[in-house]
Parts: structure tokens; C-alpha cells; sequence
């Protein structure tokens, strides 16, 4: 088996795409493209969650959310 | 490169047990905080147990939520919100998708997903076809008919999600995709073992071409036990000359296990997605050991539109005692699903699982892959028959299989049986999951 990845680096990044994503899905609120599309990206971001955030936040009290639109 | 990975996930898939036991109980903590919020029907049924989430600190007592059967999503659809009634967590314009069930066991459930469900579903398969050597180089023919059943659909989006490029092989019949698959050379194919088998017959009998020269490498079936009983494996291999990988999952459920390149004899319980518990089926109680066969109960740990909690599943499994050689933490079940307690059913006193029948007569040399299993009544007594189909050259040896079938049905089922043969093609084919047991008692 390769080296592991390290994953608290790759969960701040998965964060940070997160906060991003739900502030475009904000300002998308008259903008279908922007809306639907940044749906999708949340989607898939919360994929990333699920294999990467919920392992390294194993010890904090709640699991992520469910992704509010 | 990420294709030398032999994980779609190399940090789950190789987590500590400690890790992935407490990785389940949070998010099993989750999804049944969020169906007790969020889902009527399960609320009600929370209530009348007297149990909450708080209630919910250690794996042990996760046995105390009730569990969910078929015939209660059965009730409850239908009504508002349309159709899906009280088990919707979401709005109803966030479903992106509808599909619902085969209809084998009983009137058809529907299944409401949402966006993120969906992309949830591909995410659970790409586990699978990653663990079965899918890369991006493949080339995926899928010949299903991309309709109301959930089926392959999620097969092909995850092979799109790996970067396979993906042949949507649906309203072709048969022969027409076959002929597409001699021009288009993919690597790889998903479907039902009967369905693999029937399009090999039909390559070889109505077009004349050998199967196992159209390139294939690799197959996955789902949707029937047959990829795990080692005598259909085997006539799926030798017939498409390929590796043939089988995967168990469900509508109501998600793509819950799979198994792996080192073909272990048992598949991989997703353990990061998925919470596998096994129950005895005479005393409920839960079963850690391996060996010992039972009933499993599932926890959808993600699935969030109409959530998937301790599902009553009816299928029939065992943990392995043996962790893989694949280096895969995520538990084995062996044999993979070894039947449903629903279709074993007593025949002269003795309880019978229609697998057991398969597993000897697509093991016999001389005969054909179909077969039907009929059981009636003559007065008080039960009778079994069992029709095959002899393969053209065994007339002469008819004595010597009827002898062998006889005497390995005994073996494996304790029962005498009648049996009679057809000639090849004369028994009920069918295009997706077969019903070759039919019970005329009932």
C-alpha cells in the first residue's frame, strides 16, 4: 500500500471549497445557472465529506450536516 | 496515478476496525437524529418504541431501534407527499429522482432520492467497480433498459464518475448489443447473471459468435445471487472469458457490498456507508461471530431523502472469518448472499434454499444454464421436480446425469427429487432476474 494521504490537509481544502460554494449558492438566488450548478457542487462536495471530513472529525461531538440550500 | 490505487478510497477502505466500529456509531447517531426529526413514519414508530435519539450511546443499543420492513413502506405510499407519503425527509422539489422496486416480493415501493442521494448512489458504486479493476481506460458497455428500476443506473454513473467512458447499451435488444459490442470492443459490462448467461447463448446459438472473443475483461452482475455460486461464475467466465465480480445492493438499501479483485469467495460490506448488523433468525438476537448464518439488518448511514434505518433486508448472510488478502478492512460476508428467508421454504419437512439447487445443476457437465424447480402437492404428500435442459451431444449420457443430479441434490438439499430434461432453449428464459422456483402449493 502507498503512503497515506494526509488528510486534515485535504479536509481544510474540502472546507474551504464548502464555504465557497454555499456563499455562490447565496449570491445565486436570481441566477438558475449559478443556483442549480452550485447545488451540484455541494453535492459533490459533501461526497468528499464522506470519504475524507468524516474520518478526521471522527472525535468532534456532531457529524456534518446535512447541506442546506 | 491514481489508477496504481487499489482503493477508491485508500483511507477508509483500510481504516482500523476500532476506527470504522466508531465511525458507524456517530453517523448511525446522525441519520437516526436526522429520520426522527425529519421522517413521520419513522417517528411514529420511534415513539410507540419509547426511544430517541439521545437514548443512543454505544453500538449495543442500536438494537433497540425498531426495524423497518418492505410491507411498512408499503402502507404508507401513495399518499402526501405524492407518492411517497410519510417516510420523505426533504421538500418534495428537492427529489431528483423517483425509482422503485423490482416487484418480486410484493407490490412495488417507491424510492425518492435526492441530488445528493443520487450522487451518493454513484459514490457507492464507485467503490465497487474501482474494487473490481475499473479504470479510466475502460470502456463500459452497460446492456440494461435504463428504466423505473434503480438497476444499473448508478453503475453507470459512477463509471463516468472514475472516468470510464460508458456505452449505453438500452433499447438495443439483444442481438443488437451484442453486434454493438463486436464493433465497439469494450473492456467492461454490468448485469443480472441470467441476463449475461442468456446474451452468451445468444451470441453463440443465433449469431455465431464465441462470446469470449468480444474482449470483454470484466463483468459485474447484480440484481440475483448467481455471481457468488461458484458453479455460475464459473459458466459466466468461461463464456465471456472474463472475471465476473458480483455485487449485492438493493433499492431501499444502496449499493452495499461488492467484491474485490483477490475474489476472497465472499464480498465486502461497504462498513464506512453502510452498518451491516446480523440476526439470528429464531431469537433476534445479533450475531458477531462468523459462521453462524442469519438475517441482515442494514443502516443506510448517508441516504438522506427517505432514509435507510435498520432495514429488515430478509437476505441471508454470515461474516467470514478471514480478513482479506486485498488489505480492505470493510468486513467479508462469505458466499455473499447466500438466499432471502423469504424463498427458503420447507418441502418434505425440510427447509430448502432454491441456491443450493443452482449451485448443483450449473455445476453439472451436459446440461444448459436454465432450469425450473416445481414444487406441488400429491394428496398429503410434497412433491419437488426439477426440469433442466440437456446440452445437444448428452442423449447418450442421460442415465449417468439424472444419476449424478440425483445423488448431488441429495447431497446438498436432502431431498429426492423427479427430474425431467428438454431439449436446449425449451425452458423460460428471462431478460433480467429470473423466477425459475415456482410453488403451486401456495
Amino acid at each position: 500500500m502507498t503512503a497515506q494521504p494526509d488528510i486534515e490537509k485535504l479536509d481544510e481544502q474540502i472546507q474551504r471549497l464548502k464555504q465557497a460554494a454555499l456563499a455562490l449558492s447565496e449570491m445565486g438566488d436570481q441566477f438558475p445557472a449559478v443556483k442549480r450548478n452550485t447545488a451540484r457542487v455541494l453535492s459533490s462536495i459533501k461526497m468528499m465529506e464522506i470519504n475524507v471530513s468524516d474520518v478526521v472529525r471522527l472525535t468532534e461531538p456532531d457529524i456534518t450536516l446535512p447541506v442546506q440550500r | 496515478m491514481i489508477s496504481e490505487q487499489g482503493c477508491w478510497n485508500p483511507v477508509l477502505e483500510t481504516l482500523p476496525r476500532e476506527k470504522l466500529s466508531a465511525l458507524q456509531l456517530k453517523k448511525f447517531k446522525s441519520i437516526f437524529g436526522w429520520a426522527y426529526e425529519n421522517s413521520r413514519f419513522h417517528r411514529s414508530l420511534y415513539d410507540k418504541a419509547g426511544i430517541t435519539p439521545s437514548d443512543i450511546r454505544e453500538f449495543k443499543d442500536i438494537v433497540h431501534v425498531p426495524k423497518v420492513e418492505k410491507s411498512m413502506m408499503r402502507c404508507i405510499q401513495c399518499k402526501d407527499p405524492f407518492p411517497y407519503g410519510d417516510c420523505l425527509c426533504l421538500p418534495l422539489e428537492e427529489v431528483s429522482n423517483f425509482r422503485q422496486t423490482s416487484g418480486t416480493t410484493g407490490q412495488p415501493v417507491y424510492q425518492a432520492d435526492s441530488w445528493q442521494d443520487w450522487d451518493w448512489w454513484s459514490e457507492c458504486w464507485a467503490f465497487i467497480l474501482w474494487a473490481q479493476g475499473y479504470r479510466p481506460s475502460d470502456r463500459v458497455f452497460i446492456p440494461f433498459g435504463y428504466n423505473i428500476f434503480v438497476a444499473f443506473w448508478a453503475g453507470h454513473y459512477a463509471a463516468e464518475k472514475i472516468g470510464c467512458e460508458v456505452v449505453p447499451g438500452g433499447v438495443l435488444d439483444t442481438q443488437a448489443r451484442i453486434l454493438k459490442i463486436q464493433e465497439l470492443k469494450p473492456t467492461a459490462m454490468m448485469g443480472t447473471p441470467t441476463y449475461m448467461l442468456g446474451m452468451a447463448e445468444t451470441a453463440k446459438n443465433k449469431l455465431g459468435i464465441d462470446p469470449g472473443k468480444l474482449g470483454i475483461r470484466r463483468i459485474t452482475c447484480a440484481g440475483e445471487p448467481g455471481a457468488s455460486v461458484l458453479s455460475t461464475k464459473k459458466r459466466m467466465e468461461e463464456a465471456w472469458n472474463a472475471k465476473v465480480f458480483d455485487h449485492a445492493g438493493a433499492t431501499e438499501i444502496g449499493a452495499w457490498s461488492y467484491e474485490c479483485l483477490d475474489q476472497p469467495g465472499g464480498m465486502h460490506v461497504n462498513d464506512a456507508l453502510f452498518l451491516v448488523e446480523i440476526e439470528d433468525i429464531e431469537t433476534g438476537a445479533i450475531i458477531d461471530e462468523p459462521g453462524r448464518r442469519g438475517k441482515m439488518v442494514i443502516t443506510a448511514l448517508d441516504r438522506m431523502a427517505m432514509p435507510c434505518v435498520r432495514f429488515d433486508s430478509k437476505d441471508l448472510i454470515e461474516w467470514d472469518a478471514n480478513p482479506c488478502s486485498c488489505g480492505r478492512t470493510f468486513r467479508l460476508i462469505k458466499g455473499g448472499v447466500l438466499g432471502r428467508v423469504d424463498d427458503i421454504t420447507k418441502v418434505k419437512g425440510v427447509l430448502l434454499s432454491p441456491i443450493a439447487i443452482e449451485e448443483v445443476v450449473r455445476g453439472m457437465d451436459g446440461l444448459g444454464n436454465e432450469y425450473e424447480v416445481v414444487v406441488d402437492k400429491l394428496g398429503d404428500t410434497d412433491t419437488i421436480s426439477l426440469k433442466v435442459e440437456l446440452l445437444p451431444g448428452n442423449e447418450n449420457n442421460i442415465g449417468r446425469i439424472e444419476a449424478q443430479l440425483k445423488h448431488q441434490l441429495r447431497l446438498k438439499t436432502n431431498l429426492g427429487y423427479s427430474i425431467e430434461f428438454h431439449d436446449l432453449g425449451k425452458l423460460p428464459r428471462y431478460e433480467v432476474k429470473a423466477r425459475r422456483f415456482k410453488d403451486l402449493r401456495k
